[in-house]
């Protein structure tokens, strides 16, 4: 069961961000982990050679097509944990963009600077961080700046290090822990100084639009989804 | 934004600073005296003297260039380089080799450095394990070349390829006292877009390059200095090279006015290697693509940021 702070609509207005503790757990979050450092594993080789060729950048790493090799990927999308957060921050009619499986080596900077995803005036863009181990100070977790979803807050710039942004906190948690926000507001992925890869699930939706409606995005998978998935996944209107 | 009268006041301060041109090469063709590496980038017979670098540096009004070594990495292909620097010492400073599969880099480093204006060291590979493995700065192959740097304080003149790019923060964050210089606009190029045109590198790599987000995060290690040179390998376009614009200002974004260095790479800039714009239009360049900025941050970038920075008084 998800530990739902109780005032969460009003965390999500304030604040924008919900901490969900424990969103994956047990046997659950095993298979999601194994499903990932298998898949991971296997297209590693390709995206070395993407590196050295100059088309890839080694900062961050995604399973390339993850939905389309792990029906449990798939799940995740509507996952009864948070998907009832997502429907409500999305105004009753959710669009899943693209779920990132991705792993970040450690690395003396971060692989992404800070930034909101969308501007103001854009459709509202929730986005879920799930963390697929567990991440301490200093060991690359997300990091956000409560509030800058709220245009009057603003604005803010660039600092040239990241750990010197007004205002940001950075997210600890253990494994199964998903970090939902709001897409205005201004994140990144700080430092990882562990010795080893941070691994996460980063699940993207938006409220239904035309702009973003692309029925060729998830075309791959688009034979293995319910009519519901299929309206949410933007396979059809 | 200054007044008119501020703005011409710093392009007479512009017009007193030295021109210095931070990265060329020269070689002269393979002799008993100047031996050197040939092949389909610099055939036996080809050279591009010091005399004639001289001679387009005072029609251009350039003052001093820091020689890049090319041809060959041992200490008897520096001959030629060794010979121009002691020969114009008022003029130029150095850039050395050192060989991937030297027994002794530091001993090789410091009798280049110790009777001449050779400086500091190109490296291109970094020797260290692939992304996604275990990172220890210590087992780097060029480690060794890094700590002697920090000690003697030679300068690194950093070229390196894509698949070392995520190395090279570790090492800037172990050696923050060693001065270094990311050549050409800080693409490094990956191994399938690199090739020869002409007789000089061309390079297909989209721009922004994938390690952008590297180079913003390089930006915050206060020892580096981005070059602005090797346009010509990198662009689509003749001079200016205006599909080059955005990033180039990003970088001035990044590292401010103080912290880029202009070099002109020639001798593959001139005439000869079939650039219309030619030397005088790579000289022009920093002005051109900085048009909105005062003639202090133009000279600086042209000049001023290497005679501090590459000590060249």
């Amino acid at each position: 069961m998800v530990a739902i702070p109780k005032d969460y609509r009003e965390q999500w207005d304030e604040e924008g961000y919900i901490i969900l503790e424990d969103a994956l757990e047990g046997d659950h979050l095993k298979e999601i982990q194994d499903a990932f450092k298998k898949h991971a594993d296997a297209a590693l080789p390709s995206w070395i050679e993407g590196v050295r060729s100059g088309r890839r950048s080694a900062g961050s790493f995604d399973i390339p097509k993850a939905m389309e090799k792990e029906d449990a990927f798939i799940d995740l999308a509507d996952h009864p944990n948070w998907f009832g957060l997502i429907d409500e921050f999305s105004q009753r009619d959710p669009l899943f963009i693209n779920g990132q499986f991705r792993t970040v080596p450690p690395n003396p900077i971060s692989y992404v600077g800070w930034h909101p995803d969308i501007p103001y005036d854009g459709p509202i863009h929730p986005k879920m961080q799930i963390y697929l181990e567990d991440v301490g100070p200093g060991e690359g977790g997300f990091a956000f700046i409560p509030g800058s979803h709220r245009r009057e807050k603003g604005p803010y710039f660039r600092p040239q290090r990241l750990e010197t942004m007004p205002g940001h906190r950075e997210f600890t948690g253990r494994a199964g822990t998903a970090i939902l926000f709001n897409g205005y507001g201004w994140h990144t992925s700080t430092i990882n100084r562990t010795g080893h890869p941070r691994r996460s699930v980063i699940l993207i939706y938006e409220k239904w639009n035309e702009n973003r409606h692309d029925p060729e995005r998830h075309r791959g998978i688009a034979e293995r989804l319910t009519p519901e998935r299929k309206r949410l996944f933007g396979v059809t209107r | 934004m200054r007044s008119e009268r501020q703005r011409k006041a710093w392009l007479t301060v512009a017009e007193v600073l030295v021109k210095i041109d931070a990265h060329v090469h020269v070689f002269s063709k393979v002799t008993a005296e100047f031996p050197r590496e040939a092949n389909d980038q610099l055939p036996a017979e080809d050279e591009a003297p010091v005399e004639r670098l001289l001679k387009t540096m005072d029609d251009t009004g350039v003052d001093r260039s820091l020689l890049i070594q090319i041809g060959g990495t041992s200490i008897e292909h520096h001959a030629y380089l060794l010979h121009c620097l002691s020969t114009y010492p008022e003029r130029f400073l150095g850039i050395g080799r050192i060989p991937d599969d030297v027994d002794d880099p530091v001993d090789h480093m410091d009798r280049l450095a110790e009777t001449s204006g050779v400086i500091g060291f190109r490296l291109f590979g970094l020797g260290g394990p692939e992304p996604l493995q275990p990172v220890d700065i210590r087992e780097f192959r060029t480690y060794p070349i890094w700590k002697r740097a920090a000690e003697m304080d030679y300068v690194i003149w950093l070229y390196p390829r894509s698949i070392d790019v995520h190395l090279v923060p570790f090492l800037l964050e172990a050696f923050p006292q060693v001065r270094v210089g990311y050549n050409h606009l800080m693409v490094s190029p990956g191994t399938e877009n690199f090739q020869m045109e002409n007789g000089r590198p061309r390079i297909e790599t989209r721009m922004p390059p994938a390690h952008r987000q590297f180079v913003r995060g390089m930006s915050r290690f206060e020892n580096v200095r981005a070059l602005i040179s090797g346009q010509y390998a990198f662009s689509n376009e003749a001079w200016p090279y205006a599909d080059l614009r955005d990033w180039q200002h990003y970088l001035a974004r990044l590292f401010g006015a103080d912290r880029l260095m202009w070099g002109s790479d020639f001798p593959f800039v001139t005439e000869e290697y079939g650039d219309e714009a030619g030397y005088g239009g790579q000289v022009r360049l920093v002005e051109e693509v900085y048009d909105e900025w005062t003639g202090e941050e133009r000279g600086m970038i042209s000049g001023g940021n290497a005679e501090g920075f590459l000590r060249f008084k």
